[in-house]
């Protein structure tokens, strides 16, 4: 079935049409809640959400955008109100203040023996230097970087997403780049791990 | 290239986004400075995991949960329109009568405190205030 199909179908209430609409997609919606929230029960209850919305409002879908860029679309925004609603909280940590707590978790965490007990903390450690750098760039160049690393679109794709020229998304990316190697030069300098 | 240099392009390099000049310049100080070559290796693995990251396997009861959650939701949606429409007529009249009781009440301590207003100095200061306080949302009302 395409999703031309599937949309069509969906329209009329079909359930098996919604059941393949999520399993054909479901890796990509979580994938990209994943890149925006970094934790993996987070995007799965946020990429639910994305479904349910994408089922009560398929009548308002236009027949000739793509189902893809509609998908990105709605998971990047829930992602993004996801994160808003978290900061509240947090508003006033800084980036090696959350590394360090990050780290603190980790090496509580870090108790069941594994092959490579020093590899593994070693990664995980990077995980969340590198979670913590990226949450800390902007909002633009969060999305624009993670839909180009976790789900390998290209500019024009990530322009379309995010409804921006392409030039745009190229700055973007170029400047969430910067400010990641800013991040990570600092974390290195101080012996972030 | 000094150290400096390749610091704010290392990146560019391990994405080989650098024009082919400054890629050969930037491996080529990376070959005889070890402190750069440090920080290049670090960078590399770290953003390493990015690939690693990546969801590989999806949940096999993921669209269980879905379907479910919008069962819930949907049972759940009549009793919650029909208590909004019942919270947008009850708010307005609960309000009427907080504002009416309100008006009333700093009426009336408007007229104790004239009365006392010799021995009770502290409350004649706050009489003004009780009675702005009453009247400023009646004019917004209004104005609305
Ligand atoms: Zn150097």
């Amino acid at each position: 079935m395409s999703d031309q199909e599937i949309i069509e179908q969906l329209k009329q209430g079909s359930e098996a049409a919604f059941r393949k609409l999520v399993e054909g997609h479901q890796k990509l919606v979580v994938n990209t809640c994943f890149g925006l929230v970094h934790n993996r029960e987070d995007a799965e209850d946020i990429a639910q959400d994305v479904f349910i919305e994408v089922y009560r409002s398929i009548q308002q879908f236009r027949a000739d955008s793509k189902l893809s860029t509609w998908l990105y679309r709605i998971s990047v925004n829930r992602s993004l109100n996801h994160i808003r609603d978290n900061k509240k909280h947090k508003w006033f940590q800084s980036f090696e203040k959350d590394v360090e707590a990050r780290n603190r978790q980790i090496l509580q965490v870090e108790s069941s023996p594994t092959d490579h007990p020093g590899f593994e903390m070693e990664n995980k450690q990077r995980a969340a230097i590198l979670q913590e750098a990226i949450n800390s760039l902007p909002e633009n160049q969060k999305v624009a970087f993670s839909l180009n690393k976790y789900e390998d679109l290209s500019y024009q794709e990530i322009s379309e997403v995010m409804e921006m020229s392409v030039s745009s998304v190229e700055s973007l990316l170029f400047r969430a780049k910067k400010n990641l190697q800013k991040k990570l030069y600092k974390c290195y300098k101080k012996k972030c791990m | 290239m000094k150290c400096k240099a390749v610091h704010s392009k290392l990146i560019f390099f391990l994405e080989r986004e650098l024009p082919e000049p400054e890629m050969k310049a930037v491996q080529e100080h990376l070959a005889a400075c070890p402190e750069c070559a440090l920080f290049a290796e670090e960078m590399k693995k770290t953003l390493s995991i990015l690939e690693t990251e990546k969801v590989s396997e999806v949940n096999p009861y993921f669209y269980t949960r879905v379907k479910a959650k919008l069962d819930r939701q949907s049972e759940i949606q009549p009793s919650g329109i029909r208590s909004s429409v019942l919270a947008r007529v009850l708010q307005p009249v609960a309000f009427s009568i907080i504002l009416i009781l309100g008006i009333y009440g700093g009426v009336k301590m408007g007229a104790t405190g004239a009365k006392t207003a010799s021995t009770f100095t502290a409350e004649q200061e706050m009489v003004p205030y009780l009675n702005d306080m009453d009247v400023e949302p009646l004019e917004t009302f209004l104005m609305e």
